[in-house]
């Protein structure tokens, strides 16, 4: 008797015959990859940002000024009066405004410069994390310029990555994560369905051993995360752009395997708690759902606030999204590889031996 | 030696007593019947024999062994149907007999199998197509897919139209003919009356009577009985009191008389119908049943 291999196959057969189940687990992730891709890719390199200068003052300063921000590329420069351009900003036309005030010139002349006003939304982000940076560089060069000095202290930045990593780069690993932990937590919904269709009960009255049937469904959501994780990979390094570690892809299907088993047994144990399948939902959800968000796959953990950390530090998702962006892109890390791999295995050993004690047939 | 033997059985969920106290012996080669209502205690007593429940107390064997604790070599050995299983909607009916039958060593043919149920047309139709009749028919051929001697059927009839109950039947006894030991539970007492060798009535967690359908109704009854509906005013006292009557019953409008003088009690009938104005419609004379035991031996209908 070998029932291990005709489960597979009924695994195999119930999932490709079940189109809606096949559409998510295959669109769901490339429309993530797809908008994160178009978004943030690195298409978004040349970018430039609309930036209005209000020139009230016609002194050769002033003149300077101007030369030197419309030098920058990353600023797509406007000019016009005050009240046109405020009411852009308002509209979102613009990023910010620069008013270069009546008397610029002169104020510098007499030694006390009047400061030059900056008009920006700081709701908006971008705005604050780039275009006022630049604008800073750039009043900067104009400082020297107007004063005729050089800079004394100049610095050469060595990233700790071979190359700069982008939002794009921190974001997919973090999708694939997320992708992981889904297919493993809502994977456990198949189980949830044979127990509600009495199958389970069924294949109790049959000489099959517990572990064929356990294993033979374990094996193929491994499988199925693994195919996932590589339609992905293939997908960020194709739309997004990212630049793989190749050398680390055999690990990272290791941590794939290793993440999605912690997660499965997470979803068989919280199986335990849903009588049928329209139950299991919102409860894999409650679960799920908070860990996207505070977890760190798509949002830095030093943005978030201290009083959350134990929170993030008991998701099992924090850990993999960690090991996989120090893997995948060469990410720094959070926790050592040691304590990421190490927690997934806890998790994995605790849940599974909790969903073993839990399961019922009926 | 009994293929089956069941000695003081007791089982309880909760205050519910589901089976209290039950015996019996099941031949080689018989085809024993547990007929009663709903929670008779029917199911809970074929899932101990199965080994899927545990026993509060009592003796049981099966096949020489004890199904609490044989796990998978009774497993191997015996043939079960439950009710109410929705087997994997999106497989195909061969594929299902074939994964069950990769759980056994000794197998069936899946082709022969489909053959035997009258499911070829259906060979390779997904589950979720199949009608309530086909996919009964399909449950019932897992049960024998590891070629048992001993077959549990849990109401296999249920959700059938009566052509394919008939086939079921048919199938039933085709089991029996080639030797197989077959337990069924159902609560159409003309499906124990047609297949069973032996049937145990039960009742409340209890068999209430147990011996062969004839032997079951010679029991109760020497006398047949006259069904007739009438809407106006006869009342089971009325009828008692004609010549010849034993017993009479009604249900609502429905009566129900036991003559052990037929002729006599029906010429007094129509002469009471007709004193009172009486029309007595759907009149019809016949042989008491299983049905009629169990409503004189608990007052109920097999349906309540």
């Amino acid at each position: 008797m070998n029932a291990f291999l005709p489960l597979l196959r009924t695994n195999y057969r119930d999932f490709v015959r079940d189109r809606t189940a096949l559409f998510w687990t295959l669109a769901f992730p490339i429309l993530f990859i797809g908008i994160f891709g178009i978004v943030l890719g690195r298409g978004d390199d040349g970018a430039s940002y609309e930036v209005g200068l209000v020139m009230e003052d016609a002194s050769p300063q002033a003149a300077t000024l101007g030369e030197v921000l419309s030098q920058f590329e990353a600023l797509e420069l406007t000019r016009g009066d005050r009240e046109s351009e405020i009411a852009s900003l308002a509209d979102g036309d613009r990023r910010a405004v620069i008013v270069v005030p009546r008397g610029f010139g002169a104020s510098i002349d007499g030694g006390t410069p009047q400061p030059l006003q900056v008009h920006f939304d700081p709701s908006q982000q971008t705005t604050q994390q780039v275009v006022i940076p630049v604008l800073l560089r750039a009043f900067e060069v104009a400082d020297r310029a107007l004063t005729q000095t050089h800079p004394m202290v100049t610095a050469d930045f060595q990233t700790l990555q071979s190359e700069r990593l982008q939002v794009i780069d921190f974001i997919m690993p973090g999708l694939i994560a997320m992708s992981v932990m889904n297919g493993g937590v809502f994977g456990a919904i198949a189980m949830v369905s044979l127990r509600e269709r009495r199958v389970l009960r069924r294949l109790s009255a049959t000489p099959l051993p517990a572990w064929a049937l356990v294993g033979a469904d374990v094996t193929f959501r491994m499988v199925v995360v693994l195919l996932q994780t590589v339609l992905l990979v293939v997908l960020a390094v194709l739309i997004g752009g990212v630049s793989v570690k190749v050398e680390n892809l055999p690990a990272l299907a290791g941590v794939t395997v290793l993440g999605g088993l912690a997660f499965v047994a997470i979803g068989f144990f919280l199986g335990a708690f849903a009588k049928t399948e329209q139950g299991f939902f919102p409860i894999a959800q409650v679960v799920t759902f908070p860990m996207l968000f505070l977890s760190g796959i798509f949002f830095p953990l030093d943005t978030m606030p201290d009083w959350i950390r134990p929170v993030v530090s008991a998701m099992p998702l924090t850990y993999l999204g960690d090991a996989m962006r120090q893997l995948m892109v060469g990410g720094a890390p959070v926790h050592s590889m040691a304590l990421n791999l190490g927690v997934l295995s806890v998790f994995l050993v605790v849940f599974f031996g909790l969903a073993v004690r839990l399961f019922k047939y009926e | 030696m009994p293929v089956i033997e069941v000695r003081d059985l007791r089982k309880a969920y909760g205050d519910l007593q589901a089976v209290a106290g039950v015996a019996f012996d099941v031949a080689e080669g018989e085809v024993f019947g547990m007929l009663g209502p709903n929670g008779a205690g029917k199911t809970t007593t074929v899932e101990i024999l199965e080994g899927l429940r545990i026993r509060d107390s009592g003796e049981v064997s099966v096949l020489g062994l004890d199904p609490a604790t044989s796990g998978q070599e009774f497993k191997r050995l015996v043939g079960v149907q439950l009710q109410q299983v929705a087997l994997y909607p999106r497989l195909r009916v061969h594929e299902v007999i074939s994964l069950f039958g990769s759980f056994y060593k000794q197998q069936a043919e899946t082709d022969e199998l489909i053959a035997l149920m009258g499911l070829q047309d259906r060979r390779n139709a997904r589950i979720a197509e199949l009608s309530g009749g086909q996919a009964q028919r399909l449950s019932v051929a897992l049960a024998v897919v590891n070629k048992p001697r001993l077959v549990f059927l849990d109401e296999p009839s249920t959700g059938m139209d009566p052509q394919a109950r008939r086939n079921l039947w048919e199938i039933i006894e085709g089991f029996k003919a080639d030797g197989m030991t077959v337990v069924l539970t159902t609560h159409y007492m003309e499906e124990a009356e047609r297949l069973c060798d032996r049937v145990a009535v039960m009742d409340h967690g209890r068999i209430i009577a147990l011996d062969s359908p004839g032997a079951l109704v010679r029991a109760s009854f020497d006398e047949d009985a006259i069904e007739f509906v009438s809407n106006n005013g006869l009342t089971a006292d009325d009828m008692s009191g004609l010549a010849g009557v034993t017993s009479a019953t009604s249900q609502g409008s429905a009566h129900s008389i036991f003559s052990s003088d037929i002729p006599r009690t029906m010429g007094s009938l129509l002469e009471l119908a007709q004193e009172r104005g009486a029309p007595l419609e759907s009149m019809r004379v016949r042989h008491a049943t299983l049905e009629d035991v169990f409503l004189k031996l608990t007052g109920r209908t097999l349906r309540d």
